[in-house]
């Protein structure tokens, strides 16, 4: 018998073992004392010289090759056996992990508009939340003595005349058009401040977003291309967006914008009062008086403005009815985002 | 503003329903906040803003209306009444100064009842939310509502010498308004007085003294136009808010004033018989129309629209302004006197754009070009928060605006320093807070209240410092931890109290993700710990007082807190990644365990071991400690691991032998340690 066709069968051999005694089987009768390599080793005596040192060469590699083999099947043969053995673990029982903190909903939100606007191109830009009346008024386009100025009632500083706490993120168009050059595109995340008596869709301080595009042609058209992008990327790409028109001092043309009510679907709800929309936010042109204060020439550029309050967009999109919670920081509530 | 459906047909043929006709209004920029069914009417409350005051009037609603719908508006033009000169009463008006009042006029009827109202007047002014009071005073009302402009009526015979006077008050000088209150004025209020006192606030109420009574038998009515500003500070002054301050300070149209008066005598004299007696006014009573040139090529560049030249001249035109053709694409636009707010041509566009229809302009999107990125605060910012959030930390937002209470239970003087609110609502808004911890620490009984456990929370915000003609802001990272961690592990629970060694891991692993290098911890008298990077103190951590905590009514917990200056740990913020190698040769682990007195800093010991054991010590640290059973009071058993480890070898036992036997021989000399495990 050749040694090529003892190693075949060997091979043949083990391909069929399933268990462990019979493995030990398959060793004995290949390595025993009485195995075949010992009958082999002992018929080496009795070759011609020159043959000896030959066949003793083959002998020993066809050994060592079927220790290497008997030990790789015994391997495999034992992980088997232990990967068939019973598993006790109820998992049922609590998983064991690190536990995570949150983030609060309002940052979440704030983050989430971020890069929407910065997938746009839009870079974000902050500002003081103590500002002069210049910025916050009259660079601005709202005249001192003006009813357009009711809308941002506003929290003065008792020994700093002129400073007061900024009732929207639109002073920061005027500090950042005051120091650049178009073309800017920015979004401006924030607190604001206003003297609102506290419910349950007022406070005296919450958060906004504000964004604003300038450059050559610039037009009304491409706010609501943005906008409508914008929106659909917050609440889903079946929401319907209308401009409606308003009226803020410092756009013009100036739309109040709506989406169609998230939780009816514009049917007409108690959350949309039964009008299908619902108010997300306010923008417009920037106004030619604006670009004039900041030393822009409004004959080249032209641009828009938009304006939200972040807590209305996570009351609408989370379903929160009361915009108090977000600053009880009841961890009950925190947990949930 | 509050108009019914009937109303406006006094003015405008309408054919559709109150349901379009609201839903057309608010896609004109009209916005019908509420639309409600009367008994044989409905009434539209519109929000009017404050550019258009010619909206504040059924007739003014009705123009748009008009425009929305192409209906005709109906408007009637009343002519002064022959008087026979028997009749004709002699008026005397005087205005102190021209700017505080452009136009005055005063009409007086004689001879008249005061009485009821019919119920058709009642009846509207009543959905509107007016009360009725008399058929006189309903009467001017009914006018306001109908036409815009404020009426006043006295009582002439109970004028002085029946002689107006438009004058700034006095110093002093007091006034008892229709209302019963009296009310002290000043020379920043402008009056309309008689010979001897003031009879009426200009623009906003009238006085009790001279009000039409149903005793009244002769009135002299008054149609005027104030000054806004006058009318707004006074009104602001005396926190005095009316139908006629309202108007008067959004401004009303100064060539309707005359008309309004005629209105109203023509409905006094039909429902309160009476005779016309006479007419005087002051002041200009026309005005110089503004012209606007409009570039239609601009509108449209604007708009991002193609509105042919013809449907801007339609639209402008059904508005009531007189357009002419310059030339091919620019029109000459003449502004009535009722549209005030249209200045300039970006006014006009935006005209044109709500009555063509914001629905109707295209979506776009522009060419934005991108600037360049550059890591700001705000990323970092977003970094610490991931850093904390995952670390097990709730991210909560506090008032920045506190109550003096709350600082000082916070342990903070608030004497002196502090920046305070002129005008706030509330206690809540005092001041705004100079720091972040006590608004932390009310966050965190509340949530101890609704039976929290654990409350791990942190705030990244501003506060506020005084400067010299300035305010400081500064953005502060405050963290407040309480309570008890608890976790399974495979025996099970572990219930783990949260001390502030769990705060100084946070901290430690937020600066080591962010690249912080030299920063440490020192202990001050105090039992203050300041947070140091780079020889600067950026922070402090601390356990809160007995006082503090009972102030918060927080019971038989440790709450340690840290608050850093955000601006100080940016300098210190090091994002660069340098790759060093993985060690290509084994260590060794010699583990030194014993008990030492716990008034011995480790840190000193760790750091004589790394220098008695350099170069082969590649690092000292403690792998274990324990306090209790075994270890003699006012004593701490330590583990230490003793890593060797060289770069250019893999060291041999014989080698870090007589070094190892060193690090235990200086623990026993130096530290007067015995050792359990050599």
């Amino acid at each position: 018998m050749d040694l090529n066709s003892i190693q075949t069968q060997i091979e043949g051999d083990l391909a069929k073992i399933v268990s462990l005694p019979v493995l030990e089987e398959v060793r004995v009768k290949y390595l025993g004392r009485k195995g075949l390599i010992a009958e082999l080793t002992g018929s080496i005596p009795g070759l011609p010289v020159e043959q000896r040192g030959i066949l003793g060469k083959q002998v020993n590699a066809l050994k060592n090759k079927l220790l290497g083999l008997l030990e790789e099947k015994e391997k495999t043969l034992k992980t088997k056996d232990s990967v068939l053995k019973k598993s006790n673990l109820d998992v049922g029982m609590p998983g064991i992990a690190q536990e995570l903190g949150h983030i609060h909903p309002i940052t979440q939100i704030i983050d989430e508009i971020c890069t929407i606007f910065n997938r746009m191109g839009f870079s974000v830009v902050q500002g003081p939340e103590v500002e002069t009346e210049y910025n916050n008024f009259t660079g601005l386009n709202i005249p001192l003595e003006h009813p357009s100025r009711d809308a941002f009632d506003t929290f003065y500083l008792k020994d700093y005349s002129k400073l007061l706490l900024r009732s929207h993120t639109s002073p920061v168009q005027v500090r950042a058009m005051k120091t650049q050059k178009p073309p800017l595109a920015i979004v401006v995340p924030g607190r604001v401040y206003r003297p609102d008596a506290v419910d349950a869709s007022h406070l005296f301080m919450f958060h906004q977003i504000e964004g604003f595009l300038v450059d050559k042609n610039i037009r009304f058209s491409d706010l609501k291309g943005i906008l409508e992008l914008f929106a659909q990327s917050v609440f889903g790409q079946d929401i319907r967006m209308r401009f409606r028109p308003h009226f803020f001092p410092f756009t013009e043309p100036s739309a109040e914008v709506d989406i169609s009510c998230i939780i009816c679907k514009g049917r007409g709800c108690s959350v949309c009062g039964r009008k299908g929309w619902l108010e997300i936010l306010g923008a417009g042109m920037i106004h030619p008086n604006v670009f004039t204060q900041v030393g822009y020439e409004h004959k080249i550029y032209t641009g828009f403005a938009f304006g939200m309050g972040v807590e209305r967009i996570a009351m609408l999109k989370y379903g929160v009815n009361d915009i108090r919670l977000f600053f009880e920081n009841d961890l009950r509530f925190l947990r949930q985002f | 503003m509050k108009v019914t459906y009937s109303w406006l047909k006094n003015f405008v043929d309408i054919k559709i329903s109150p349901q379009e006709l609201a839903e057309k209004l608010t896609m004109a920029g009209l916005e019908v906040v509420a639309l409600e069914k009367t008994e044989e009417d409905f009434v539209l409350e519109i929000e009017v803003t404050s550019n258009r005051p010619d909206w504040l009037s059924v007739l003014g609603i009705a123009r748009e209306v008009s425009v929305i719908t192409g209906s005709k508006l109906k408007t009637v033009n009343f002519q002064e009444p022959k008087i026979k000169p028997k009749d004709l009463w002699p008026i005397k008006i005087s205005v102190s100064n021209k700017q505080d009042c452009p136009f005055y006029s005063a009409r007086v009827i004689c001879d008249l009842r005061v009485g009821p109202s019919p119920k058709w007047l009642k009846d509207r002014l009543e959905s509107l939310g007016c009360r009725s009071v008399n058929n006189i005073v309903d009467i001017t009302n009914y006018c306001l509502f109908e036409l815009g402009q404020p009426l006043h009526t006295f009582d002439l015979d109970k004028l002085s010498q029946k002689e107006i006077r438009v004058r700034r008050a006095n110093a002093d000088e007091k006034i008892i308004t229709i209302d019963g209150v009296t009310r002290l004025l000043g020379p920043e209020i402008l009056v309309i007085a008689d010979t001897h006192k003031p009879v009426a606030i200009a623009g906003i109420m009238g006085g009790k003294e001279t009000e039409v009574t149903l005793s009244t038998r002769n009135i002299l009515l008054e149609s005027a136009v104030f000054n806004p500003v006058l009318v707004r500070r006074a009104k602001q002054k005396l926190g005095l808010q009316s139908e006629s301050a309202y108007r008067f300070e959004r401004g009303v149209d100064l060539e309707a004033v005359r008309n309004a008066s005629l209105a109203a005598q023509e409905l006094i004299l039909k429902l309160a018989s009476g005779k016309p007696s006479g007419f005087a006014s002051l002041g200009a009573s026309k005005l110089i129309h503004p012209v606007i040139n409009l570039d239609v090529a601009y509108l449209n560049k604007l708009l991002g629209t193609a509105i042919p030249v013809l449907k801007v001249k339609q639209i402008l035109n059904r508005l009531g302004l007189h357009v002419k053709t310059k030339t091919r694409n620019i029109l000459t636009v003449k502004v009535p006197g009722f549209r005030q707010d249209l200045k300039l041509p970006v006014d006009l566009v935006e005209e044109v754009a709500r009555i063509y229809g914001y629905a109707q302009i295209p979506q776009t999107l522009p060419a934005v070009k991108p600037g360049r990125k550059v890591l700001d605060k705000r990323d970092s910012i977003c970094g610490i928060k991931n850093i904390l959030s995952g670390l097990g930390l709730y991210e909560v937002i506090t008032y920045s605006l506190v109550d003096r209470d709350l600082l000082k239970k916070s342990g903070i003087n608030t004497d002196a320093g502090l920046i305070e609110i002129l005008n706030p609502l509330s206690k809540e808004q005092e001041v705004l807070r100079p720091a972040l911890f006590p608004s932390l620490i009310r966050a965190l009984a509340h949530n101890l209240d609704q039976q929290q456990e654990r409350v791990s929370i942190f705030e990244i915000a501003n506060v506020f410092s005084g400067q010299v003609n300035a305010v400081a802001e500064e953005p502060l990272l405050g963290i407040a931890l309480c309570g008890v961690n608890a976790f399974f592990t495979k025996q099970g629970l572990v219930r783990d109290e949260i001390t502030l060694l769990h705060l100084k891991g946070i901290l430690e692993t937020l600066f080591n993700r962010l690249g912080v290098k030299g920063f440490d911890f020192a202990r001050q008298e105090d039992n203050k710990i300041n947070i140091i990077i780079n020889q600067k103190q950026v922070g402090f951590m601390l356990d809160l007082t007995p006082q503090i905590l009972g102030a918060f009514d927080i019971k038989n917990r440790q709450v340690a807190l840290a608050q850093v200056n955000l601006e100080k740990l940016f300098d210190g913020i090091n994002l660069g990644k340098k790759f060093l190698h993985i060690p290509k040769y084994p260590a060794i682990t010699r583990d030194i365990s014993f008990a030492i007195n716990e008034d011995i800093p480790v840190k000193g010991l760790l750091v004589a071991i790394e220098a008695k054991g350099a170069p082969l010590l590649d690092q000292a640290k403690i792998v274990d400690y324990y306090q209790g059973k075994q270890i003699p009071d006012g004593f701490r058993g330590l583990t230490i691991s003793c890593i060797y480890r060289v770069d250019s070898r893999t060291l041999t036992e014989e080698e870090i032998a007589s070094v190892h036997n060193d690090i235990c021989s200086l623990l026993e000399e130096r530290f007067g340690i015995k050792l359990r495990i050599a």
